[in-house]
């Protein structure tokens, strides 16, 4: 289902269940909530705030893949995982933040 | 009626949802969005196992990985605690490993689905879970239905009787328990034969099922004995339903099949509220009744207030 890992930087991304009559309602308003989420995220970074950095990544590592979109529940994971190994410090994830910011930045409804 | 309400539910099941992700919430919805459920939905451990109480869903999808009571916490809980110990619980979880799997099994999950959801495997484990429940009830329920009569069986009065006397005790309301003998049941049998003796009880069953109200308790209790518990009914109107059955009885037509009226005799043994008297000596009392019933001519009723002292005889038939 997921083959958007190998496209290029610029080119959409679009929820598996983008035709999923079921799902386009709350596919919808995941995307439409999404650069909120970012946004949370990126103050975080800002506030040196590891532990909602933390919660944050979690939350979307669970909740994106369900919309149809695995690379970035992939991306969150990884977030949070680094999270957990550098032990609170926020700078040494900032790859991290990035790589889930800019997948985030490329997600459209259709 | 009594066995009416206590029929397993037919209504829509409801599914209570645990998950800290408010997206799993709305996700689930979407996907079971045509399914015959109704999903209700909590954020926490704790808020999860009180709704639990409250409205004793049929089936609990439980999130593993939440912050403060985790899912294995809310699990144990609710397997340790009786009230809640049969509702099936699903685990959900991201997490992958296997120990966890096992964990959740070991604390008594029915199943386990992994995160993201595929949607027919979701609906498929779902419905599995509900349909299981369904059978499981149903099962424990015909265990204590009286296969000839339909009435609650004995071990459906022990289990309410210690119930409603604990209930009556703690809140101080009345609590009224009636013991009924058929009059010279061996007599019918013996000149009408068994299958006309059968017949007398299933209508006598139905006769007192009609006359007894929704929180009654009708039951029978051995071969031609039958006991209804009246949870908040004094002894005084106790003894008024007892004696509209005993007319209710002797006033049905059997069509030959016995070719002669059926009466019935009573013991009543009531609280208006307060008592002393312990659950298995307000039998007795019941008991005594029937039996003085019985020794002044049958076809009567008897009564004593246990928070009274000393035995009152009601009008006699």
């Amino acid at each position: 289902m997921s083959d958007e890992q190998g496209t290029p930087a610029d080119q959409p991304l679009i929820s598996e269940f983008a035709s999923d009559p079921d799902m386009i309602e709350i596919v919808e308003y995941f995307v439409e909530e999404l650069p909120k989420r970012v946004a949370a995220i990126r103050s975080a970074v800002t506030d040196s705030d590891a532990q909602s950095l933390k919660t944050l990544a979690h939350q979307l590592k669970g909740a994106a893949p369900g919309y149809g979109f695995t690379v970035i529940g992939e991306a969150a994971g990884v977030l949070e995982a680094s999270l957990r190994v550098s032990d609170g410090s926020i700078e040494g994830v900032m790859g991290q933040v990035e790589d889930l910011a800019s997948l985030c930045q490329r997600v459209r409804i259709r | 009626m009594t066995i009416g309400a206590a029929q397993p539910n037919d209504n829509v099941p409801i599914v209570l949802v645990i998950d800290d992700c408010v997206d799993v919430h709305r996700l689930l919805a979407a996907r079971l969005r045509n399914e015959a459920l109704e999903l209700v939905c909590e954020t926490s451990g704790e808020a999860g196992i009180e709704r639990v109480h409250q409205i004793e869903p049929s089936l609990v999808l439980l999130d593993l990985d939440m912050p403060g009571m985790d899912g294995f916490e809310v699990l144990r809980r609710l397997k340790d605690e009786t009230s809640t110990s049969d509702v099936p619980v699903i685990v959900l979880s991201g997490m992958q490993s296997p120990s966890d799997k096992v964990t959740a099994f070991d604390l008594g999950a029915v199943d386990y689905i992994t995160k993201p959801f595929d949607l027919m495997e979701l609906r498929v484990r779902i419905r599995s879970a509900l349909k299981m429940r369904h059978l499981i009830q149903m099962l424990a329920q015909r265990a204590q239905i009286d296969g000839l009569t339909g009435l609650w069986n004995r071990a459906h009065f022990d289990e309410r009787w210690a119930d409603e006397t604990k209930r009556a005790e703690r809140s101080g309301s009345p609590l009224s328990l009636a013991v009924f003998d058929l009059d010279h049941f061996k007599q019918v049998n013996d000149t009408y034969g068994h299958p006309a003796g059968d017949t007398v009880l299933q209508g006598v069953a139905r006769l007192i099922q009609n006359i007894a109200r929704q929180a009654d308790i009708a039951c029978r209790y051995g071969g031609e004995e039958f006991a209804i518990i009246m949870p908040d009914t004094t002894p005084e109107h106790a003894i008024n339903l007892c004696e509209r059955i005993r007319v209710a009885i002797i006033e049905a037509d059997w069509h030959g099949k016995p070719g002669q009226r059926i009466t019935i005799s009573a013991g009543v043994a009531g609280s208006t509220g307060q008592t002393s008297i312990g659950r298995a000596e307000w039998i007795e009392v019941a008991d005594r009744n029937l039996y003085r019933s019985k020794s002044e001519g049958r076809n009567r009723a008897s009564m004593t207030d246990v928070g009274s002292k000393g035995p009152r005889l009601a009008d006699a038939g």
